[in-house]
């Protein structure tokens, strides 16, 4: 007998509002219907009535923790519209902000993962872990999210280069804590247990559907924007792009833990090539930007959940004509309609918290009883408490054992 | 796959159906004719293997223009392919049964511009709550003035007038 269990629009487990539906037959997910569209803001026209500088500000307020990913994929669209380059100073400082901005989103989806499967240990950890990003991103730009360092033709503002210390300071120990980290998720028999052939997406289905960023790679599937459209400083740094081939959740936590080292080096890089140059002027932020030409342009950056694409045209006037957004997101939640798909209940709320799908977090779950009618309204935590009653129950054996 | 030669291979294929229009080095922009949007979106896809990336609907006067993107990875450039769909009843074939990872943009697509796309698996509004009225596609121009959800214009001037009252002619209130 085939059930429906719906989850959201409101949920702890969802990042921002979205509402699946299961489908189940007895603990297995036959089918999931989605919809999304909670938090529809209408950004793209808000945009198409904001001047060419003002746009920034609105899309980086499309998502609080890719709050650098967007902007920089707007004003790298309106640069390809432009085929203008920024100066190289400007090019390593937009490169700093969105390292760190990736690695404070990869430490804060490894402890919500944590938290998902009854390890709240890591969850409290990973994210004492991640104030020390964010008290830097604070320090560098003024903000601890929105940092509002791009700008077209280059950032808004310089790091001070006394900051440079503490940052390496910092990176140094983040990545002593982020080995520490990796270590507890790789050798933990019970993680294996719980994460491992979970959710799988393998390379075919990330190709069909689109699937981006580490729910990609963890797949097997091979795309960075970062290296397959390479901009600004990015052809000139020495990174790895993490690819694992399972596809299951125990390979996408593993591809972000990984991530996270590539991130580090890239920023020690930069910060290098800043010293070489010493202090910079006004010139060396951002070119001179007169009027913005009739034209389209296409600009893609690698946020961490993806590549994030916007698309602008312009009709000679002050503002776009047209400006398309197109977060991860949007292909990796998808997916889901294939890798949740003959899993259970209590994987269900993993798999597609495992993509990072965007936060916003009230509760609200029932339970409808299709043939008869019946609803049944569950608390807050019950799919939190369903999946992390199933690791405590996988550890019990293994000790068992 | 060098952009070179696929310009050449879809040139040869789809002849003068398709014009094709490089914008720089690492941006292709192709025209299509409606009838065969998906014969080179299946092209692009399954015979030269080409990630789908999204699409945008565009509304101009005459109709919606639809553009799709398909980045070549290994040689670090987008193809962008378009098509003009005319109004009154904008529609094309679907290519979601090709490629499922477009489902939801044509989905979203047809919810702002009203584009009917043909044989879609399952063509319902993505984005919409169940308030909206079921007439009211927000990115097409009609609506945008002429809706009664349309932001009327002088909506400002009313809040404005019932707190501080009307103000007099050459007065700052």
């Amino acid at each position: 007998m085939v059930k429906k269990i719906p989850i959201g629009p409101f949920h702890p487990i969802l990042e921002e509002p979205e509402f699946f539906e299961l489908h189940v037959d007895g603990e297995k997910v036959v089918k999931i219907d989605m919809t999304i569209g909670w938090s529809h803001r209408g950004i793209e026209i808000l945009s198409e009535h904001k001047t060419w500088d003002q746009v920034p500000f609105l899309v980086e307020r499309i998502c609080g923790i890719c709050s650098c990913s967007h902007p920089y994929a707007y004003v790298k669209a309106v640069e390809d519209l432009l085929q203008v380059e920024v100066p190289k100073r400007a090019q390593y400082l937009r490169a700093i902000v969105a390292e760190l901005e990736r690695l404070h989103s990869h430490l804060l989806w490894t402890g919500l993962a944590g938290h998902f499967i009854g390890y709240n240990t890591v969850f409290m950890w990973t994210w004492k872990y991640r104030e020390p990003v964010l008290d830097i991103l604070e320090a560098t730009t003024g903000n601890r999210n929105h940092y509002a360092m791009m700008r077209i033709g280059g950032v808004r503002r310089d790091i001070p280069t006394g900051e440079y210390g503490n940052i390496r300071k910092m990176l140094d120990d983040l990545w002593e804590k982020n080995e520490l980290l990796t270590g507890a998720i790789v050798d933990d028999p019970v993680i294996h247990a719980r994460t491992k052939g979970v959710g799988i997406l393998d390379k075919k289905h990330c190709r069909l559907y689109g699937a981006l960023g580490p729910t990609a790679r963890s797949g097997g599937y091979d795309v960075d924007a970062r290296r397959d459209h390479p901009i600004d400083a990015y052809p000139e740094l020495d990174f790895d792009v993490i690819v694992c081939q399972n596809g299951d959740v125990f390979d996408k936590a593993v591809v972000r833990q990984m991530e996270n080292f590539e991130s580090i080096k890239l920023i020690r890089q930069c910060l290098d090539k800043l010293e070489a140059m010493g202090p910079g002027t006004e010139e060396d932020l951002c070119l001179e930007i007169g009027e913005i030409p009739p034209g389209e342009g296409i600009g893609v950056y690698e946020a961490p959940r993806g590549e994030v694409l916007h698309y602008i045209r312009s009709n000679g006037k002050n503002m776009p004509m047209r400006h398309k957004v197109r977060a991860p997101s949007f292909n990796n939640i998808l997916t889901n309609e294939h890798s949740v798909v003959g899993n259970t209940v209590a994987d269900a709320g993993l798999i597609t918290a495992a993509v990072d799908p965007c936060y916003s977090c009230t509760e609200r779950v029932g339970r409808v009883d299709v043939d008869s009618g019946d609803r049944y309204m569950m608390s807050e935590g019950d799919l939190i408490r369903l999946s992390q009653e199933k690791t405590e129950q996988i550890r019990k054996e293994l000790e068992g054992n | 796959m060098q952009k070179e030669e696929l310009k050449k291979k879809i040139a040869e294929k789809f002849g003068e159906k398709v014009t094709i229009d490089e914008r720089s080095e690492k941006r292709v922009y192709i025209y299509v004719e409606n009838d065969i949007w998906v014969d080179l979106a299946d092209f692009l896809f399954n015979d030269m293997d080409i990630r789908f990336d999204t699409g945008v609907g565009l509304d101009d006067r005459d109709g919606v223009e639809i553009m799709f993107f398909f980045p070549v990875d290994s040689e670090h450039y987008f193809v962008t392919i378009k098509t003009f769909l005319k109004k009154p009843n904008p529609a094309i074939e679907s290519i979601s049964n090709i490629i499922p990872g477009a489902k939801w943009i044509e989905r979203e697509i047809y919810e702002m511009y009203e584009v009917n796309f043909l044989n879609h698996p399952d063509l319902r509004p993505v984005l919409r709550c169940d308030t909206r009225p079921k007439d009211f596609y927000p990115h097409k121009r009609e609506n945008k003035d002429e809706h009664e959800m349309a932001r009327r214009k002088n909506d400002g001037d009313d809040r404005f007038n019932e707190i501080w009252g009307k103000p007099e002619k050459g007065k700052n209130p």
